[in-house]
């Protein structure tokens, strides 16, 4: 392939990819699936009734491989010359499309499940949460499952990339990249920075403190949609900003590479991504260890 | 559970052999009435291959609801991607095999029988070596694997439209239509205990979401045959499988309103005392 088309290739990969990552999370958010969905779930039994959408599809990687498979093998029958032939676009958005339905559905079951099965701590059953939320968090999959489909089509087609795997089986596995990423990067920002935010570095974190998540907001008691404000803000964008660099760096270092050194060039250039990207970790979190901390009453280790 | 209540045994109304006979015999026979009709030409009857996976889905989310009461929260997930990866290997053992002695109609049952060996082995290992002396384990793990073979056997064979390997392997690994097939069949698995987890999870509420999570994998798996069998008998599957989505759907909606009570409301505030 002329290296020009590649590198474009790979950016739209890359930005498809960013568009991806940051709806995943907001998605993922407005349902409080992953990291805060246990605070969320034990909120009613520590005594705080709520009324956030809590659904829980399994975790995130599986569901989000579940739009992604489900999207990407609809897209495939739809593209099967026995059936319609149809554009990979519209084939690829009317996959998407069916995701998202897949995705309201087993939103709405674990919604209404789950508070069902907390009648005895006062849990109510809201169907006006259910109604508000729920096509938020399905227009939130699709943009993610579109455009993850969208990455597994350029990645698979024979005169784009090419790569060996079928189809279906690229998208899911870029469906459990982007919600491992979506649950590691970016659940954080509200499951622990949304509840702890007002408590001090490092000191600690209560388990009787996790019904707090579901209480109070900017004004009023909390709901899905100002998660989804706050979590636009920084978690979003930082899980895109992830997932992009993810898809970006390693289509990069593969697409520019592969003639270097008989195909270990990129090899190469991988493992001093992972190296770079290790030590610049490390020393942010020192960083943020010797500005914020240590807590101030801390005198240091107690003997126990 | 981590989510609500001490664990224990989880009260049924439907007993464990109850659930598994059905989900075997119903799974078996759909699974080899679709393929004998199917190498007889008559690729309609395709769909009851997916109607044995359906019922499978309810025993292996039966068993995965018994196993998960003794307090596994997190690991309501792993266990069904456990019971897929069991089952995918003696799935596809079990059809190969039967390729292989040049027998096709073997290959379900030598998938079944390797997949409760296995499920046998990781739950002896899971009770044993690890510890975690759960009563139930060794015989829920048996069952869940079990259920991931049906599952992912009728599945493919609906895709398909038949039982023979090489005709799988053609139309369904290598498409990659395997892709939705399995994650539907965990998902088919673990998602009705895993959304229902609580202290008031019933087994009938979550019986009933498990028929139409398996409902929803033979719709989709439906709209797969499509490109790859006859389109007649893949419309013919995706539409039984959309009605017994929406039977058992609204259904599970009912159960969950009955089981709610009083807190079934169209809106308002938190319940007294809650502030």
């Amino acid at each position: 392939m002329d290296p020009a088309m590649g590198m474009g290739l790979v950016a739209l990969m890359g930005a498809a990819a960013t568009v991806a990552g940051c709806s995943e999370d907001l998605e993922s958010d407005i349902g409080s699936q992953s990291n805060p969905n246990s605070q969320v779930q034990l909120a009613a039994q520590v005594g705080y009734p709520h009324r956030i959408f809590n659904k829980a599809i399994s975790g995130e990687p599986p569901s989000n491989a579940m739009y992604c498979a489900v999207g990407a093998g609809v897209a495939m029958v739809l593209m099967s010359e026995s059936v319609m032939s149809a554009s990979p676009l519209i084939a690829i958005a009317i996959g998407a499309f069916v995701a998202a339905l897949l995705n309201g559905v087993f939103s709405t079951t674990s919604y209404l499940g789950r508070n069902a099965s907390q009648t005895r701590f006062n849990q109510y059953v809201y169907l006006d949460v259910l109604r508000n939320q729920i096509l938020s968090i399905m227009g939130h999959a699709y943009i993610a499952t579109f455009c993850i489909v969208l990455i597994s089509y350029v990645m698979w087609n024979q005169n784009l990339i090419g790569h060996p795997f079928p189809f279906p089986v690229i998208a899911l596995i870029w469906g459990l990249c982007v919600g491992a990423i979506g649950s590691s990067t970016g659940d954080v920002h509200y499951g622990a920075e949304r509840e702890f935010q007002d408590f001090k570095f490092g000191s600690g974190l209560n388990a009787a403190d996790s019904g707090n998540i579901t209480r109070f907001a900017e004004a009023g008691v909390r709901s899905s949609m100002d998660n989804a404000w706050f979590c636009s803000k920084f978690g979003g964008p930082a899980t895109g900003i992830a997932f992009g660099m993810v898809v970006f760096l390693d289509n990069w270092r593969s697409t520019a590479f592969t003639e270097v050194l008989n195909g270990w060039g990129a090899v190469i250039a991988g493992l001093l991504i992972v190296l770079l990207l290790v030590v610049y970790n490390r020393k942010i979190e020192t960083y943020a260890r010797k500005k914020y901390g240590p807590f101030p009453e801390y005198a240091g280790d107690i003997e126990a | 559970m981590s989510a609500g209540g001490p664990g224990g045994e989880a009260a049924s109304v439907e007993t464990a052999n109850q659930v598994d006979a059905k989900g075997i015999g119903i799974g078996l026979v759909g699974i080899y009435i679709a393929a004998i009709a199917a190498d007889a030409d008559i690729p309609y009857l395709i769909f009851l291959a997916g109607i044995g996976a359906v019922f499978a889905t309810k025993m292996g989310a039966d068993a995965v609801r018994r196993v998960c009461s003794y307090g596994i929260g997190t690991g309501v997930p792993s266990i069904g991607m456990l019971a897929l990866g069991m089952g995918l290997i003696s799935a596809m053992f079990g059809l190969a095999f039967g390729a292989m002695i040049g027998v096709s109609y073997v290959g379900p049952i030598v998938g079944l029988v390797l997949a409760i060996a296995i499920g046998f082995v990781v739950g002896t290992l899971a009770n044993k070596i690890i510890k975690l002396n759960i009563p139930v384990m060794e015989r829920c793990l048996m069952e869940i694997a079990g259920a991931g073979v049906l599952v992912l056997t009728g599945l493919s064979v609906m895709i398909a439209g038949s039982m023979d390997f090489v005709v799988i392997s053609e139309k369904v690994i290598t498409t990659g239509y395997i892709a939705p097939v399995f994650i539907l069949g965990a998902l088919g698995i673990l998602h009705p205990f895993n959304a229902s987890l609580g202290p008031d999870e019933t087994q009938d509420r979550t019986m009933v979401h498990a028929l139409s999570c398996g409902a929803i994998a033979m719709m989709i798996g439906g709209v797969c045959s499509i490109a790859v069998i006859d389109p007649v008998a893949g419309i013919i599957s995706t539409v039984i499988g959309l009605a017994i989505w929406y039977v058992t759907f609204m259904g599970f909606v009912k159960l969950v309103k009955r089981d709610a009570g009083a807190g079934w409301v169209g809106t308002g505030l938190l319940p007294p005392g809650a502030m």
